[in-house]
């Protein structure tokens, strides 16, 4: 804790915030949400200018401050909006936020996977049900809205013990990230080009980098495959060998790559899905499966048929039975097994 | 404070170890701060619909902390835990909707208290 940022300022702002968020709930009597938005703001500020002191050298990424005070900002009123509407366009914002945060932590496929996934499709299904499950304005009520939605439950209790769950939580991330080592053999640099060999050749081509078209990738004698080694320090190479029969083969150290050699996030992802977790899709897919029969099976409805339609469904069932028997072509025999009834 | 200097890192090129100038706490920091309000919204709110819409906000901050430990690794394997947890939360979000529904139809309230008698 004491590397990333100072403790008791960040208690201090833990304090503050439990304060904020709790005066910030709606409650019977007119709600101080404005002061709770004011003092939550400044707890923010407090553990932002906390985190800021501590690493002077972080400061110019105010990238990730921005992103993250917008998306905080917004949870906090979208857990303390009256309006479930409002609720759920809050929580789209926060999406958003955060989407920017994954755009720094260089994620690009996932960002607009929930953006598209998140803000798209979950939330507009969340709007479709809080419209589908609220009272209506009445004659009387211009303002429907439940005593459940004014007033929060608990609000004081909640928050501290929210609180103190942040504070714990982030004492312990701290803790824990400062020990945390980079894992080079964890690490994927680029690590699949090896099974791309066109892409790399139209990239050194593109490049120049081949002394005529007789030129390709050198196939390593060990492993049986194209000689690409990226490493993450970029002190790697890649082998081309020319195939008119000399067998001449030249190295192309890593910093002369062309800018367009190494696998973008989406190809990454990919191949860490298809190739490192096969499995995991197929689950995805099951549990997917299993919800869509579970949202039929919960939405289906027993259709109640009045008495008339019923007389007239039965009338109709007796008089293709009695069809059948005569020979005669019903609406629900078949033209062969009548045919063969009056034979 | 040039923004053309930082730009680099907003982008994807050849990883780079710095994460944008922010540290791995930093990230952890907000989403446990995210979850925290998850939760408290969670227990505060009476509203059925609300209420789920706070676990989206703890996935949410799960996401946040996945992306953060894949890129502090330099490996996509964060990345993939999203996908899942965005395929639990639209799961989620499918059944949980469809019960809301069907409450509703039952009591026309959305008051989680309005089912206390579940209690037994």
């Amino acid at each position: 804790m004491h590397s990333m940022m100072s403790p008791i300022l960040f208690y201090a702002a833990c304090a503050i915030g439990a304060l904020g968020v709790a005066l910030a709930m709606p409650r019977r009597a007119v709600s101080p949400y404005l002061i709770g938005a004011i003092v939550g703001a400044a707890a923010l500020g407090l553990a932002l200018i906390g985190l800021a002191v501590a690493k002077p050298d972080a400061l110019p990424n105010f990238h990730f401050y921005i992103f993250s005070a917008i998306a905080l900002g917004a949870a906090l009123r979208c857990i303390t909006h009256a309006r479930p509407i409002y609720s759920a366009l809050y929580f789209v914002l926060t999406i958003l936020a955060s989407t920017g945060l994954y755009l720094i932590l260089a994620a690009e496929f996932m960002a607009f996977a929930l953006i598209i996934v998140y803000a798209g499709a979950i939330l507009i299904t969340y709007l479709f049900v809080i419209m589908l499950a609220s009272e209506g304005p009445t004659e009387e009520v211009a303002e429907a809205m439940g005593e459940y939605d004014r007033v929060a439950r608990e609000p004081w209790t909640a928050s501290i013990a929210g609180f103190v769950l942040i504070a714990a939580l982030s004492t312990m991330f701290a803790a824990g990230s400062s020990n945390l080592k980079l894992n080079p053999e964890l690490a994927v640099a680029d690590r699949h080009l090896d099974v791309m060999p066109k892409r790399v050749l139209a990239e050194l081509r593109e490049a120049k980098l081949l002394p005529d078209d007789s030129w390709g990738l050198a196939i390593n004698g060990t492993n049986g495959r194209y000689d690409i080694n990226p490493r993450l320090d970029g002190q790697g190479s890649l082998t081309i060998a020319s195939n008119n029969g000399t067998g001449e083969r030249q190295l192309i150290a890593q910093k002369d790559w062309p800018k367009g050699l190494s696998l973008s996030n989406t190809e990454g992802v990919a191949f860490s899905l298809i190739d490192a977790h096969p499995g995991a899709i197929e689950i995805a897919g099951v549990i997917l499966l299993m919800s869509m029969l579970g949202a039929v099976i919960l939405s289906r409805k027993k259709v109640e048929m009045d008495e008339e339609a019923l007389r007239q469904a039965i009338a109709r069932e007796r008089s293709a039975e009695r069809g059948d028997e005569l020979g005669i072509e019903g609406p629900y025999a078949t033209p062969g097994v009548g045919q063969g009834g009056a034979a | 404070m040039n923004l053309l200097s930082i730009a680099p890192t907003l982008a994807q090129g050849p990883m780079p170890t710095e994460m944008g100038g922010a540290t791995l706490f930093h990230y952890l920091l907000v989403s446990a701060i995210m979850f925290g309000l998850g939760l408290i919204g969670f227990v505060t709110r009476r509203n059925l619909i609300i209420m789920f819409l706070c676990t989206e906000l703890m996935f949410q901050a799960a996401g946040i902390a996945l992306i953060a430990f894949s890129r502090f690794h330099l490996n996509h394997t964060g990345e993939t835990f999203v996908i899942f947890v965005l395929t639990v939360a639209a799961a989620e979000a499918a059944l949980a909707l469809a019960l809301v529904v069907l409450l509703f139809r039952r009591k026309e309230t959305l008051d989680a208290s309005s089912w206390q008698d579940l209690k037994g």
